[in-house]
């Protein structure tokens, strides 16, 4: 019995020193409940890739830095491009080849240090150095020097130039009109150069995160939330919550339920839950936006049965869009007229949706002796359900469309390898600039990584001629012709529709606005004569 | 007993390094390209040629394994892709956040396993039994997560009293503790009954009550003492189970711990955090079955002296 009771003694012990082990190091509650307060607490899907915009590309992680950083230019709530560190958009030489950029005078960041040119080009330097890991450098590696830091050639960026204390020029190897739009990513916010060099490989991760934008971190676990406080320094004018907090909550229903309780006073609604919620009591808080996404039938066109430009045009007449967007998406997506989403200029809106014509499928397909042409389309999870309700579409003009759904990681790196006859995905520019949907997918030599083989040298020649002119209009008709030889003549993508997203908000919120996917969360205000 | 329990170390050590050498070839062979990931839809192949050089996956997979193996045995499981933090400290935060959560519901699962199945036991072939044998016959069949659900609605949504999600406080963990340790609690339960029927009905009790002892000097003294191997032997390897069985309960409660990482961490192709993840759960599991062994040798003297003999 003694033998029983130690053995006894030792899984209890076990079972206490488990739960004893886990007692240490959690937070405490830092809700206050004085009155007064403004407090905004959102509910997101935790990003767990740290802070430094320069490492990763998450939108979630933007969405918190982003009250933290600021880059020389940003996107706004609108989509559109403008200043906030620089002092006006940059002067581009003749030969398109020379930005030069003057920053605002004044400007602090929150650990009290000036703003200076010396600080941009740290910021610079520190994204093409190797050992930093950036994710983003195919975005500014046009800038001359880059590729030599990259390649460890080099310590210093020999494009960039400091003129004075507050002005600079970045040169770049060729033209490139998009480069502005690139550096109003949040890639490319501005780092305090002494700041972040002490705090070395920590940047981004707690509460190393120093910026000039509105807030400031103050508590960071990196595994339920992220505090944040107004930063006393902030050039701009005065941030208007006393607290703003990022709660961390993965689940989607768990995130509904949190901001049921009044937990949360915000979250996105995932798509999912739209049909429980849009008719509940909650449906007045509801916001839906449309992204500049376009969801789309990618197709490998130089597959044996795709390549046939009849075998797509009659899979896009089999379609009916209007219905899918109504039933299988729950009224929360437009169905699509081309493949440049509505809002990036390019886009032409004279364009009516894509035709449903199931009879007229057929005769595309019997006036070029095809019957019952076949494939595959391998789909993620969550396009399975689209995927399904596009294979009953091509099965009434009868067309065949197996669909498979696979592993995420396996369908990225099928797709890669072109080994996808076909799948169903949205593809999302960044900002609002043709060249970064189109081209980055479409354009030959990029097509061939995304596994579609698109290439029509007219097309080709439309996308390079745009990206290497200045001229806004010019750019605009470029694109309205390129997306109509993809879209229309070619049938070299199957667009389906512009997907909306959406997010709830207390009645008490103001501001509330989700830019191109990021929350836009610094501009949020508490109306507490609501709360 | 020394030579059977070098035997068993050397037989837990033998196992880990196959689990070791089958979790890092079978992961680096599934197809799906971490830096792909990483680095987002728009990445050109030169910087996803350029990053794969830099982390060192174009290198040969058995030079990976072997750099690999030589820094786990330094205690270096290496960097996160994704959140470029060392993955022993990922690792860390994440077990005690798991710890305590399954400390609640492994003390949950022994306390109100026992007492049910003692309770049961006593009141054999009674409305008592039926009803708690029922119970618990829908507490092993109801899936964890289906629980988590139920318990979220009623007790956080319709009435508010304990936390919905988050591990801000103890009151956190109550209700993921319950939703995990339902099914183990109810195992637990029926084994314990089952053992006490069979000790009940042996000689020394009738012995015992014929001497006039109390009923539940009889039944916790006597029968439940000599009704605790079996219990012993589940109870030890549950604890493993609930340690590193926690993914979907802690999914639902938004809960940051081992369970929730690794499945994250493998749609992601984080391999550095699967594969310490893996090892993890591998050196729990061997560990926990190690000591059970162990103790079971302990307390029934058939064994050793049959493993001795042999």
């Amino acid at each position: 019995m003694n033998l029983l009771k130690k053995s006894l003694s030792v899984l209890a012990v076990a079972a206490m020193a488990v739960s004893l082990a886990g007692c240490g190091g959690s937070s405490s509650s830092s809700k206050s409940t004085e009155s007064g307060e403004k407090i905004f607490r959102f509910g997101q899907s935790n990003p767990k890739v740290g802070l430094d915009m320069q490492t990763n590309t998450n939108s979630g992680a933007s969405s918190v830095a982003d009250n933290v950083l600021e880059g020389l230019y940003c996107w706004n709530d609108d989509n559109k491009e403008e200043c906030v560190l620089a002092k006006d958009m940059p002067e581009v030489s003749d030969d398109g080849l020379t930005y030069t950029i003057t920053l605002k005078k004044g400007v602090k960041f929150s650990d009290g240090s000036d703003l200076t040119t010396e600080d941009v080009k740290y910021t610079f330097e520190r994204m093409f150095t190797p050992a930093t890991g950036c994710t983003n450098t195919y975005m500014y590696n046009m800038i001359t020097g880059a590729q030599d830091m990259l390649d460890g050639k080099a310590t210093e960026l020999s494009g960039f130039e400091t003129v004075d204390d507050y002005t600079f020029k970045l040169h770049i190897d060729y033209k490139f009109a998009p480069f502005v739009a690139n550096l109003g990513m949040d890639y490319a916010s501005i780092y305090p150069s002494d700041a972040c060099a002490a705090a070395g490989e920590n940047w981004g991760k707690g509460t190393n995160l120093i910026g000039t934008g509105p807030y400031v971190i103050k508590e960071n676990d990196e595994q339920t939330k992220v505090v944040m406080v107004p930063n006393k320094k902030y050039h701009g004018k005065k941030p208007n919550l006393d607290r703003l907090e990022i709660v961390y909550i993965d689940d989607y229903s768990t995130k509904m339920m949190e901001y049921e309780q009044g937990n949360i006073d915000m979250c996105d609604l995932d798509t999912s839950l739209l049909d429980q919620y849009k008719d509940s009591d909650l449906k007045d808080e509801i916001t839906q936006v449309t992204p500049l996404g376009t969801y789309f039938l990618s197709i490998k066109d130089n597959d044996p049965v795709l390549s046939n430009k009849a075998v797509r045009e009659a899979i896009s007449l089999a379609i009916n869009r209007k219905e899918l967007c109504s039933t299988v998406l729950n009224g929360a997506a437009e169905p699509a007229s081309s493949f440049l989403n509505p809002g990036v200029p390019g886009h032409d809106d004279k364009l009516k949706t894509y035709e449903h014509n199931v009879k007229k499928a057929k005769q595309v397909l019997a006036d070029a002796g095809i019957s019952n042409p076949t494939f595959t389309c391998k789909v993620r999870q969550k396009e399975e359900k689209i995927a399904t309700a596009l294979q009953a579409y091509l099965k009434e003009a009868g067309i065949t469309m197996n669909v498979e759904t696979i592993d995420a990681g396996i369908w990225s790196s099928a797709r890669a390898a072109g080994e996808l006859q076909a799948t169903v995905l949205g593809w999302f520019p960044l900002y609002a600039d043709a060249d970064n949907q189109m081209y980055t997918y479409y354009y030959s030599e990029n097509a061939v990584g995304k596994g579609v083989f698109y290439n029509n040298p007219e097309f080709d020649s439309l996308m390079k001629e745009a990206r290497e002119s200045n001229d806004s209009d010019k750019r605009v008709e470029l694109y309205k012709k390129a997306d109509y030889i993809l879209s229309r003549e070619d049938y070299g993508t199957i667009p389906l529709y512009y997907g909306k997203l959406q997010f709830v908000a207390k009645p008490y919120v103001k501001n509330a606005k989700l830019g191109n996917l990021i929350y836009h969360l610094y501009n949020i205000d508490i109306d507490l004569s609501k709360k | 007993m020394t030579k059977y329990l070098l035997k068993r170390v050397l037989q837990a050590i033998g196992v880990v390094f196959c689990i070791s050498l089958i979790t890092f070839f079978v992961l680096n062979i599934v197809p799906g390209n971490p830096v792909e990931i990483m680095l987002g839809e728009f990445a050109d192949q030169a910087t996803i040629a350029r990053v794969t050089h830099e982390m060192g996956l174009d290198q040969p997979i058995y030079i990976q394994y072997f750099s690999w193996l030589g820094n786990m045995l330094q205690g270096n499981f290496g960097t996160s892709y994704f959140q470029n933090k060392p993955v022993i400290d990922i690792l860390t935060s994440s077990f005690l956040v798991t710890a305590k959560l399954a400390g609640i519901a492994y003390i949950l699962a022994v306390v109100l396993g026992v007492v049910v199945g003692v309770v049961a036991a006593v009141n054999h072939g009674k409305w008592v039994d039926s009803v708690l044998m029922t119970i618990s016959v829908f507490g092993i069949s109801a899936p964890a997560f289906w629980i988590a659900i139920i318990l979220q609605i009623v007790i956080c949504l319709k009435f508010n009293l304990l936390p919905l999600s988050g591990i801000e406080s103890f009151k956190s963990f109550i209700l993921p503790g319950i939703a995990l340790g339902t099914r183990y609690a109810a195992s637990i339960a029926r084994i314990t009954r089952t053992s006490m029927l069979d000790v009940l009905s042996q000689d020394y009790i009738r012995t015992a009550e014929a001497k006039g002892l109390k009923g539940w000097v009889v039944t916790i003294k006597h029968a439940l003492r000599n009704a605790l191997i079996p219990i012993i032997t589940i109870a030890g390897s549950d604890l493993g189970n609930i340690l590193t069985g926690s993914v979907l309960v802690e999914s639902v409660f938004s809960i940051p711990g081992i369970g929730k990482m690794l499945v994250d961490s493998i749609n992601t192709r984080d391999l550095p955090i699967v594969q310490g993840g893996v090892m993890y759960i591998a050196v729990i599991c061997v560990i926990m079955y190690l000591v059970v062994d162990l103790l079971y040798t302990v307390v029934d003297p058939r064994i050793r002296l049959g493993k001795e003999s042999s």
